[in-house]
């Protein structure tokens, strides 16, 4: 369990399963901190989706650890209190188009921004709540609109970009209401960009790590594309797929791919190196 | 060694509909955004789109951005000279 299960779970097995997140007092208070400064979702304002800038990339390149470490930490306490995510498994990301109320599918930020993606190719990111019903006041956040779906339909969607190889995540829109199932992938993806390269942890893994059974794996790496974290490898002198699980996040891609089922999920919080690795 | 990257946005006036600089980084170095803040009930008009420089830690300096560009408006350098 992590922290935020812990904190805001309320008794469920995950934060993300607890309805009362998604419930829409919690998004009434984030409205009066951040739509009235209409700093949401500008691209350019947050330096291309990214919560470190310039500075924290020149002190990355000196070698000033002290100083980067600093920025990491504040940039992290602010997203963790406003905008962050975790990562969840299709499963998992299946279970919540059953809780969360009212389900749209809208165009991606991220990709807009870092993939300079059209509107009519963009709508892969999935928005929830009493903020889809803003769109037309805020025409710009929402570009392309929104499409609205039933539970089935999102179910359809989610089930297909995860065959495509997009990575399901959850986020935060002000601590702990949840306004977005995203559907990410590197290196368009500010979150998952961010923590792999500069390790500012905005997106948390997520409760799940993959390992592989090297006696079913038989060396086919199809596995090895699904992997938008860069736990996955491959290893041609044994001819067998290689996972880092200190760097897997547990978004459970790579075993769903595989045809021999030699990999599997298992709960982090089983593995004592790893129950904390967040 | 971070590079620094300056866009001329007199020439550069439609980044919006253009992207080819966004499309030509091989590395995902440059982002599209506004020189706004996101405003009610309307769209932000092209004119305010600006693409600047994001992932500075992964330029290469290969300059396809520089050589792709319409307008000659992309600038790359790096402080050691290239």
């Amino acid at each position: 369990m992590c922290e935020w299960c812990e904190k805001y779970g309320d008794g469920y097995e995950r934060w993300y399963f607890n309805p009362a997140n998604y419930a829409r007092r919690l998004y009434k208070i984030r409205k009066e901190e951040a739509e009235v400064s209409g700093a949401e979702a500008n691209p350019q304002v947050a330096g291309g989706m990214s919560v470190v800038g310039r500075e924290f990339l020149e002190l990355l390149d000196k070698g000033e650890i002290e100083e980067v470490n600093k920025i990491k930490q504040q940039a992290e306490a602010a997203a963790w209190v406003t905008h962050f995510g975790q990562v969840i498994t299709l499963d998992e990301a299946l279970r919540l188009a059953d809780i969360m109320y009212p389900i749209s599918l809208i165009t991606c930020a991220c990709r807009r921004s870092m993939g300079g993606a059209s509107n009519e190719e963009n709508f892969v990111c999935m928005g929830m709540g009493p903020g889809m019903y803003k769109w037309e006041r805020w025409p710009d956040t929402y570009r392309g609109g929104v499409h609205f779906l039933t539970p089935d339909e999102a179910k359809e969607v989610l089930t297909k970009m995860n065959k495509r190889g997009l990575v399901h995540t959850i986020f935060t829109f002000g601590t702990p209401y949840f306004g977005g199932l995203c559907n990410c992938d590197y290196p368009d993806c500010a979150a998952i960009r961010t923590v792999v390269d500069l390790g500012v942890r905005i997106l948390w893994k997520g409760h799940y790590v993959a390992r592989i059974n090297e006696e079913l794996c038989n060396g086919c790496a199809s596995c090895v594309h699904r992997c938008q974290f860069k736990a996955l490898s491959f290893v041609p002198s044994r001819n067998k797929a290689y996972i880092d699980q200190f760097q897997c996040f547990g978004c459970g891609n790579c075993a769903s791919e595989c045809d021999q089922e030699a990999i599997t999920l298992v709960e982090r919080a089983s593995l004592p190196a790893l129950a904390k690795v967040w | 060694m971070l590079p620094t990257i300056t866009f001329n946005h007199k020439k550069c006036t439609d980044p919006l509909s253009c992207r080819k600089c966004l499309f030509a980084c091989p590395t995902h170095v440059l982002g599209l955004g506004t020189d706004v803040p996101v405003q009610k009930y309307r769209e932000t008009d092209p004119k305010h789109f600006i693409v600047a420089g994001v992932r500075f830690d992964k330029c290469t300096g290969c300059m396809d951005c520089v050589e792709v560009c319409p307008k000659d408006a992309i600038q790359v350098s790096f402080s050691g000279g290239i």
